[in-house]
């Protein structure tokens, strides 16, 4: 167990190193990629089966290909000049990620950590109960906030194509 | 009868037993876990090679053509002579290339479709892994090869790779949505993800109470199915190697085993994902009469057959034909499939039947009218051919 968890733990932090260090951005994407699928391991490790498979689903599959397929719709995705311009926030970077590790640090001192698995594995039928029983408030506003950005991004989205439609004079609606 | 079901659970066992008298004790679960890893690391590429020979063969059928007949009899060792052929190839990688990622790529489609081998319920007892979350993790896993298609399209340096691999991405997002609300279904009749359960849910009528009797049942199905070819990158879904298009998309620049790489994950993923569609919908290994392995080989051979026929059949989609099918009929019929098992799992038989019917008829009947079906596309005009 122990030896797996050192594994886990070299292979994540490799890959977070590497998404903050590494110089091509598509490279970065990739090493994200192995930190979360490192994280899902470290919930396997945990008996979280249901969370490690919905972390490999989301971070994984979801937003590591939002990533990517934001970096391939912006320019020079081949060449080498990916990075070219993000020098300049290297400071600004420099004091948020500063003010994110201070509250991130302070808010697990004031916790207090359990150092044991808790008794009998906590089944998805648990989770599905207490998502739309205790904690249905909570999951009801993050739908909310979803549906909301979803529909700003369609709304975004609509708005260039009717822009680009005036600016080439093409009327042909599909 | 019983012995014949459960004839490669015993062969396990005796393998195991064999093993007690000159192993010892605690390395015992290990060999457990690799006699099952052993079955599926063998099973897995056979089964590619021998479809890709049905293909073949199947295609050739369906064009007037004798498909591979020189090697063998029938050509059945035309795979055979396909794998050393592959073997002896060079192997090309461009010198743009970005020599890491390009390597990776095959390897990374490919692990994530064996292991999608583990959580199938290849018969009573069999499954390798029987995982409390079996589904889910059968969907996490298959989501990791967008992300090798990607790798290998990129790191190619090649325009046409790069737009396969986009393709992929735009088609794979798209049709997972509707193929994992056509699943939530199973799981919400079911209450459980594991697959051994979902089988274990259709015993009953002699082994025929299959999921895709019921209406809700029907629709998922098909809704599966479909998205599987899609997912899988199969014609009439095979945008992103569109040869008439884009030369092979994501695995132009690959050459050799890593070609066949990518061609064993696109197989083992057509044979994984028709599996499952046995195991939601089509009862998985229930069956009268014949031993549960077979039901389930026969299920999944029909299923591969069909896929194979589809693609004998149809040419291939438009890209924003293939969107908007993805967008504006699979996900609203999957929402309102959502609708008729929730309606089903509450009503009393008859009117859940005749509810569920209706609710699925009208919302397919709607979703037709209001999808445009004929191309309203201009009149080509020809600059030397008229």
């Amino acid at each position: 167990m122990e030896l797996f968890f050192y594994l886990l733990a070299t292979l994540t932090l490799l890959g977070a190193l590497g998404a903050v260090l590494l110089k091509n951005l598509v490279h970065c994407a990739l090493s994200l990629i192995l930190f979360f699928a490192g994280i899902a391991g470290f919930y396997i490790l945990l008996q979280a089966e249901f969370i490690a498979a919905v972390q490999i689903l989301i971070y994984v599959g979801a937003v590591a290909t939002l990533v990517l397929f934001a970096i391939m719709l912006t320019q020079n995705v081949i060449g080498e000049t990916t990075l070219k311009g993000l020098g300049q926030n290297r400071w600004w970077a420099l004091g948020i990620s500063l003010v994110v590790i201070t509250v991130l640090v302070r808010a697990i001192q004031h916790q207090t950590l359990p150092s044991f698995l808790p008794e009998g594995r906590v089944t998805t039928n648990e989770i599905g109960h207490t998502l739309v029983t205790t904690y249905v408030l909570p999951f009801e506003v993050i739908s909310i906030l979803l549906t909301g950005a979803m529909i700003g991004a369609i709304v975004v989205a609509m708005e260039t194509k009717k822009n680009k439609q005036q600016a080439t004079g093409d009327r042909r609606r599909t | 009868m019983e012995r014949l079901d459960q004839l490669f659970v015993l062969l396990k066992k005796i393998i195991l037993q064999f093993a007690e008298s000159f192993l010892p004790a605690p390395l015992l679960p290990f060999l457990s876990i690799l006699v099952s890893i052993t079955a599926i690391a063998i099973f897995a590429p056979l089964t590619m090679m021998y479809l890709t020979w049905l293909e073949r063969k199947v295609i050739g059928r369906m064009q007037n053509r004798f498909g591979p007949n020189r090697v063998g009899i029938y050509g059945l060792l035309q795979p055979i002579a396909d794998g050393i052929k592959m073997l002896t190839k060079e192997d090309v990688i461009p010198l743009g290339a970005d020599r890491v990622t390009h390597f990776l790529a095959p390897v990374a489609v490919v692990v994530p479709s064996l292991l999608l081998f583990s959580v199938l319920p290849f018969g009573r007892n069999m499954t390798a892994v029987n995982l409390d979350i079996g589904l889910l993790f059968f969907i996490a896993v298959s989501s990791i090869g967008t992300l090798a298609i990607f790798m290998g399209g990129w790191a190619s340096r090649n325009k046409f790779s790069l737009l396969g691999a986009m393709r992929a991405f735009a088609q794979m997002i798209s049709y997972e949505v509707p193929l994992v609300l056509s699943v939530v279904t199973v799981v919400m009749i079911v209450g459980s993800l594991s697959t051994e359960k979902i089988v274990e849910a259709q015993s009953g009528w002699g082994g025929l109470r299959w999921f895709v009797f019921t209406p809700w049942g029907f629709v998922g199905f098909m809704l599966f199915f479909i998205c599987s070819v899609s997912e899988v990158n199969r014609t009439p879904f095979d945008i992103p190697e569109g040869e008439s298009e884009i030369v092979a998309g994501f695995h132009t620049e690959y050459s050799g085993m890593k070609f066949a790489l990518f061609y064993m994950a696109e197989f083992l993923g057509a044979f994984a994902y028709s599996a499952m569609a046995a195991t939601l919908f089509l009862g998985g290994w229930q069956g009268p009469l014949l031993p549960s392995w077979l039901w389930f080989g026969l299920k999944t051979f029909c299923l591969v057959f069909t896929m194979i026929w589809l693609r004998g059949t149809f040419p291939r989609f438009r890209v924003d034909q293939l969107m908007s099918y993805a967008w504006k009929f699979l996900f609203p019929m999957g929402l309102s499939n959502i609708l008729a098992a929730g309606i089903w799992y509450h009503t009393p038989f008859p009117l859940s039947f005749i509810f569920a019917t209706w609710i699925l008829l009208l919302s397919f009947i709607g979703l037709s009218r209001l999808n445009p079906t004929g191309t309203r596309l201009e009149r080509r005009t020809y600059r030397f051919a008229e």
